[in-house]
C-alpha cells in the first residue's frame, strides 16, 4: 500500500503518505497515523523504499521516502500475488455456492 | 541479511535515530496543525487534534525503536555503556582487575607468539602440510646431507611428488654497484626445482627450473626475494637481467620471489637463490654434507611406509658408496647414518629442538599465572558484588530477571577482560623483545615474532575465557540475594558464610598454584646457578673473539700472511694482553675430528680412534687463560717446522696413557692405518680438560696441533684478551684492521663470555622468565590473602570491638585474626606440594645437577611463600588488634 502510493506519488514525506492513504481508502481504512512509521522503517531496512531529508512544500525539513529498485520488483511481485490470492479465493467462493 | 546489517548500524547509531525520528513526528503532527489551523482551529486545538489522530506518539516510539535494532545486541550495547560507566566511577578497581589480567593475558600472549612462529605457523608455500625434511643423523652433524644422496632420492618419484635440496642461508659479499662499504646478502643454493616443488610463484621475471641447474658453475642466475628487492634495491622495476655481485662474482637477476617467501627456515631468512651449482665445492663428493633434502610427499602414502621406504633407500645408497670400506673405524661410522622423515610444514629450525619443551613448560607457567590473575579478578569482584546488593535487589523488584542481571555482571567482566587483553598486548609486545634478547647472536635475526592473526585470536579467546572464568561465580553470587531482605538492610551488610567461604576457597587455589611456580622457579634457578659454577676450563673474562671475513681472491698464503700481521699489530695496543687462534675455536659450532693412534697404548692397539681436534696458533692458552699443566704451548716455531707435535688434554690421557702421568715425548699419529701409526706427532704439551661445545658437555679427548694448512677452507676465530672490559677494545681492533687492509672485514665480534651465555640460553631464558612469573605469582597471591583478610577485619569489625571491649588483649586479635591467614596457606601449601612434585618431574630434562624433588629448593621456595603470605596477613591483624571499641560499637 505504501509503496504503491509511492510509486504514483514520487518522493512523499511521512504525512503526505498517511494523508494519501486516508484518501484512498476513502476512510475505509482509519488507523492511527503514527502507525505508519514503524511500518516504513521495516520497508527501509528490507531495502525497499529509502529516505533523506529534504524541504518541504512549506520549506519545512522534513524527511522523504522514495522507492528503490527493489522495492519496485516488489510491487511487481506483491501485486501478482495478490491478485493471485484474490483469483484463488474469489474461485473458492463461487465453488461453495 | 541486509535488514541485520541495518539493525546493526542502528544499535550504535540510537541516540541521532532517535533524535530524528522525534523530528519527523514533529514535522507530521506540525503539517497536520497547519491544515487544520485553515480550516479554522485555532491553534492549540489545532495542535491537540493532530496529535490524537496520530495516536500514541511514545508507545509509536518503542515499536519503532524495537523494530529498529536487534534488541538483544541493543540489549549488549546498552549493557556494555552501563558497565563502562561503572568501571569509570571505579577507576582502582578497573585497574587492579585490569593490570592482573593484563600481566596475566601478556605473559599469555609473548609466549604463545614464540610457540606460534616456531611450531605453529605454516610456510606460505602450496599445501605446506604436505613438505617433509629427508633428516640425516649418525655421523658427521645432523640434517645436513650430500648432493648425491639428494639425487638418489629424487628418483624415488613412486614416494615423492618432488624431491629438492637447499643448502641454508649463508652470509655472502653483495655489491649492487652503489656502496663502497662491504655488503653482505644472505644467499642459499637451491636445486632447480625448488620453487617448482614448493609452489612459489614469481612476483617479478622467471624462477628456476631444472635446466638452470644442469652444469657446475655454469649457471650465473640470481633470483631475489621479495623482501631483498623492497629493502635493498627499492623496488627496482628495471632489475630484470641486472648483474649484482654475489660472493665476489657476476650473478644476472632472472626474477623476484613472491611477496612473503624468504625460504624454509623460521629464524633465518634467505635474501637470494642461486642454483645449487654454482656451489664452489666438490658438490658430488659423497662427504660433503650441505645441503637438506626436503620432499612433498605423496598423500596416499602412509607415514610408517614412507619411513621405511627411506631407510631402505638410505642403506642401499650407503652400501653402494661405503661397502668397501666396511671394515675400517670410518667406514662403519660413515655407515650408521640414517634418514628421519620429519614434517617440515612448519619450516626448519635450528632452535625448535632445544627450545621447544622450554617453551611448552613456560606455557604451562603463564596459564597458572592467568588462573591466579583470575582468582584474584573473581575476588575482587565478589567483593565489589556485595558493595552492590542494594543496586541489585532494586533492579530485582523493578523487574529485571536473573538472567538479565548475570549477563550484566558478565559483560563487564567482558569489558575488563578486554581492557586487560588491550594493556596485555603491549605488554606481550614488550616481553617478546625481552626474550628475543636470550636467543643466541645471530639466531634470533628473521624470528618474528610480531603478533599475527592467530596470536591475536588466542589472545582474544584467552580473554573471553577468563571472562567467564573469573565472572561467572561473582555474577551468579551477586545475583542470588532475597531482595526484600537486601532492600531493608540497606546493603552494609553482606551475607556471611558460603561467601566468605568462596573467596576463601579461591585464596586457597591461588596458594596452591604460586607454590607450583615458585617452587619452578626455584628449580630453575637452582639449576642454573650449578651450570655457572662449571669450570669451562678457561677464563672467560676480558676476552673477545671474531672472525674475518676476506675478498675471494685471496688465497690461504694471503690470509695466513694477513693474520700474522695483524697479530702483531694488536699485540702493539695498548690494554691488549695477548691474542691467537683456533679452529674452531671455544664455543663456536662445529667440530673437527681426527682418527688417530697411540703407539703403545692398548686402546688404539687394534684401530683408530676417533678424538677431537683443534687448530690453534701459538699463545691460544695463555689468551683463553689457562697455562699447560706440564711442557708447553705452541711457537712460532712450531708453525714452520717440518717435525710434527701436539698437546692433549688430561682426557686424552686418561683414554690412551692411562698410569703415564707425564706424556711429554710421547708420539701419536694420525696416519690411523696401521697400529703403530705413521708418521709420529711428538707431545710437547699438556692442558686441563676444556669443554669448548658447551657447559653441559663432558669433557672429550682432545689433541691441539698448530695450524698450519687449512684443508677445509675454514676460517679459525681470532681470540684477543685485554686488561679492561673488551668491548672497548673493538674499536681498537677495527681501526687496525682497516689500516692494514680495508677489504677484510670484521664478522661476528662477540665476547667469549657472551658466547659461554650463548650456549646455555635456555636455562638462562627459563630461570628468568620463571622467576619474574613466579615472583608475579607470589604477588597475585599476596593481593589476595590480603584482600580476604582485610575483607574479614572489616566485616568483624563489630565483632572484634566487643572482644576488645571485654578485654581481648590485641596480641590475641592479632593472633585469631592470622591464624585464619595462615590456615589459608597452609592449606594451599598443602595441595601445591603435590602438583610441584609432579610439575618438577616434566620438567627434570630441563634441569641440569639437581634433582626434581631438591629438598632444599622446595624448603628455601616454600619458606619464602610462608613468610610472604604471612607478612600479607598481618597488616589485616594489627588493624584488627588496633580498633577502637568505641568506635567500632558505635557503627553497630
Amino acid at each position: 500500500m505504501v509503496l504503491r502510493t509511492l510509486e504514483t506519488m514520487g518522493p512523499q514525506h511521512g504525512f503526505g503518505l498517511a494523508k494519501r492513504i486516508q484518501q484512498i481508502s476513502a476512510g475505509v481504512l482509519d488507523l492511527n497515523q503514527g502507525t505508519l512509521y514503524p511500518a516504513l522503517l521495516r520497508l527501509e531496512q528490507r531495502g525497499w523504499i529509502w529516505s533523506r531529508w529534504g524541504a518541504s512544500e512549506k520549506n519545512r525539513r522534513a524527511k522523504f521516502y522514495e522507492l528503490t529498485r527493489a522495492g519496485r520488483k516488489q510491487i511487481g511481485r506483491e501485486t501478482d500475488e495478490w491478485e493471485r490470492t484474490v483469483a484463488l479465493m474469489a474461485r473458492f467462493l463461487r465453488a461453495a455456492e | 541479511m541486509r535488514t541485520l546489517w541495518k539493525r546493526l548500524i542502528a544499535v550504535f547509531a540510537q541516540r541521532r535515530s532517535d533524535r530524528e525520528l522525534s523530528e519527523e513526528v514533529e514535522v507530521h503532527l506540525e503539517m497536520r496543525a497547519a491544515e487544520l489551523r485553515e480550516e479554522g482551529l485555532d491553534p492549540d486545538a489545532a495542535r491537540a487534534a493532530a496529535r490524537r489522530e496520530f495516536g500514541g506518539v511514545e508507545q509509536m516510539k518503542e515499536v519503532y525503536r524495537d523494530r529498529r535494532g536487534v534488541p538483544w545486541m541493543e540489549g549488549l550495547a546498552k549493557d556494555a555503556r552501563y558497565g563502562m560507566r561503572g568501571l569509570r566511577r571505579n577507576p582502582a578497581f578497573a585497574l587492579a582487575a585490569g593490570l592482573s589480567l593484563a600481566l596475566g593475558i601478556g605473559a599469555n600472549t609473548a609466549i604463545f607468539s614464540f610457540i606460534n612462529t616456531l611450531m605453529l605457523r605454516m610456510l606460505p608455500v602450496e599445501k605446506p602440510e604436505q613438505l617433509v625434511n629427508l633428516y640425516r643423523t649418525g655421523g658427521w652433524g645432523k640434517g645436513y646431507a650430500s648432493y648425491p644422496l639428494y639425487l638418489e632420492f629424487r628418483k624415488h618419484t613412486d614416494l615423492f611428488a618432488g624431491v629438492f635440496a637447499r643448502s641454508g642461508a649463508g652470509k655472502v659479499r653483495f655489491d649492487a654497484g652503489h656502496s663502497n662499504s662491504v655488503e653482505y646478502a644472505e644467499r642459499e643454493h637451491v636445486s632447480g626445482n625448488y620453487f617448482e616443488v614448493l609452489g612459489v610463484r614469481p612476483a617479478l621475471g622467471r624462477l628456476f627450473h631444472d635446466e638452470d641447474n644442469r652444469t657446475p658453475q655454469g649457471h650465473p642466475l640470481v633470483v631475489l626475494s621479495y623482501d631483498f628487492w623492497r629493502n635493498r634495491l627499492a623496488l627496482d622495476p628495471a632489475i630484470l637481467g641486472r648483474v649484482l655481485m654475489v660472493d665476489e662474482e657476476p650473478m644476472t637477476v632472472i626474477g623476484v620471489a613472491a611477496p612473503g617467501f624468504h625460504g624454509l627456515e623460521v629464524e633465518s631468512h634467505a635474501d637470494l637463490w642461486v642454483p645449487a651449482m654454482m656451489f664452489r665445492g666438490q658438490i658430488m663428493q659423497p662427504g660433503m654434507h650441505w645441503v637438506w633434502i626436503m620432499a612433498r610427499r605423496r598423500p596416499e602414502i602412509p607415514r610408517g611406509r614412507l619411513q621405511a621406504a627411506a631407510n631402505t633407500i638410505m642403506q642401499q645408497y650407503l652400501m653402494s658408496v661405503y661397502g668397501g670400506q666396511r671394515a675400517s673405524a670410518f667406514g662403519r661410522f660413515a655407515l650408521e647414518q640414517k634418514i628421519e622423515v620429519r614434517d617440515a610444514g612448519v619450516g626448519i629450525s635450528m632452535l625448535r629442538e632445544a627450545f621447544g619443551k622450554p617453551l611448552g613448560i613456560l606455557m604451562a607457567a603463564v596459564g597458572l599465572v592467568l588462573l591466579i590473575a583470575c582468582a584474584n579478578v573473581a575476588n575482587l569482584l565478589i567483593a565489589r558484588g556485595a558493595a552492590r546488593r542494594r543496586e541489585v535487589a532494586m533492579r530485582f523488584s523493578l523487574g529485571a530477571t536473573r538472567w538479565r542481571l548475570v549477563r550484566q555482571w558478565l559483560i563487564e567482566s567482558l569489558l575488563l577482560a578486554l581492557l586487560g587483553s588491550v594493556l596485555g598486548l603491549a605488554f606481550a609486545i614488550w616481553g617478546e623483545r625481552y626474550m628475543l634478547l636470550f636467543l643466541p647472536q645471530g639466531a634470533g635475526e628473521g624470528f618474528d615474532v610480531a603478533p599475527d592473526g592467530t596470536v591475536l585470536a588466542f589472545t582474544l579467546g584467552i580473554s573471553i575465557l577468563s571472562a567467564v572464568l573469573f565472572g561467572l561465580a561473582p555474577a551468579l553470587r551477586a545475583t542470588s540475594l532475597d531482595p526484600a531482605a537486601a532492600l531493608k538492610d540497606g546493603g552494609s551488610q553482606p551475607g556471611r558464610g558460603a561467601r566468605a567461604g568462596f573467596r576463601k576457597a579461591l585464596v586457597v587455589v591461588q596458594v596452591a598454584l604460586s607454590v607450583v611456580l615458585v617452587v619452578a622457579a626455584g628449580l630453575f634457578a637452582h639449576s642454573l646457578a650449578d651450570l655457572r659454577s662449571i669450570d669451562p676450563g678457561f677464563v672467560a673474562q676480558n676476552v673477545v673473539t671474531f672472525s674475518l671475513d676476506y675478498p675471494r681472491a685471496w688465497k690461504d698464503a694471503d690470509k695466513v700472511k694477513h693474520r700474522e700481521r695483524l697479530l702483531a699489530r694488536l699485540g702493539e695496543v695498548p690494554g691488549i694482553v695477548s691474542n691467537s687462534y683456533g679452529m674452531p675455536g671455544p664455543y663456536q659450532s662445529g667440530d673437527a675430528s681426527a682418527s688417530i693412534r697411540v703407539p703403545g697404548s692398548a686402546r688404539t692397539a687394534k684401530e683408530g680412534v676417533e678424538i677431537s681436534e683443534q687448530a690453534i696458533g701459538p699463545a691460544y692458552f695463555a689468551t683463553i687463560g689457562i697455562r699447560p699443566l706440564r711442557g708447553r704451548e705452541f711457537s712460532q716455531g712450531d708453525l714452520r717446522s717440518t717435525r710434527k707435535v701436539a698437546v692433549v688434554n688430561e682426557a686424552f690421557v686418561r683414554e690412551f696413557l692411562p698410569g703415564a702421568p707425564d706424556p711429554i715425548g710421547r708420539i701419536l699419529s694420525f696416519d690411523d692405518s696401521k697400529a703403530e701409526g705413521g708418521e709420529p706427532a711428538y707431545i710437547v704439551g699438556l692442558v686441563r680438560d676444556i669443554l669448548h661445545d658447551g657447559l653441559k658437555t663432558r669433557a672429550k679427548s682432545t689433541v691441539y696441533v698448530p695450524l698450519r694448512e687449512n684443508p677445509f677452507n675454514f676460517d679459525p676465530m681470532l681470540l684477543v684478551r685485554a686488561q679492561l672490559p673488551p668491548a672497548s677494545l673493538l674499536p681498537a681492533v677495527r681501526r687496525v684492521l682497516s689500516r692494514i687492509d680495508p677489504e677484510v672485514a670484521l664478522v661476528e665480534p662477540r665476547t667469549l663470555r657472551a658466547r659461554v651465555d650463548d650456549s646455555i640460553f635456555v636455562e638462562r631464558m627459563i630461570a628468568t622468565l620463571s622467576g619474574f612469573f613466579g615472583a608475579l605469582a607470589l604477588l597475585l597471591a599476596a593481593i589476595g590473602i590480603y584482600g580476604v583478610m582485610a575483607y574479614a577485619v572489616a566485616r568483624r569489625t563489630g565483632e572484634i570491638g566487643l572482644r576488645i571491649a571485654l578485654g581481648a588483649a590485641p596480641a590475641r586479635i592479632e593472633w585469631m585474626v592470622l591464624r585464619d591467614g595462615l590456615l589459608l596457606i597452609a592449606l594451599g601449601v598443602a595441595i601445591g606440594l603435590p602438583l610441584s612434585l609432579a610439575a618438577g618431574r616434566v620438567s627434570a630434562s630441563l634441569l641440569y645437577g639437581i634433582k626434581p624433588n631438591d629438598p632444599s629448593t622446595f624448603g628455601l621456595t616454600i619458606a619464602m611463600l610462608v613468610a610472604i603470605g604471612i607478612l600479607a596477613a598481618f597488616l589485616p591483624a594489627r588493624r584488627a588488634a588496633a580498633i577502637e571499641p568505641n568506635e567500632a560499637l558505635r557503627h553497630e
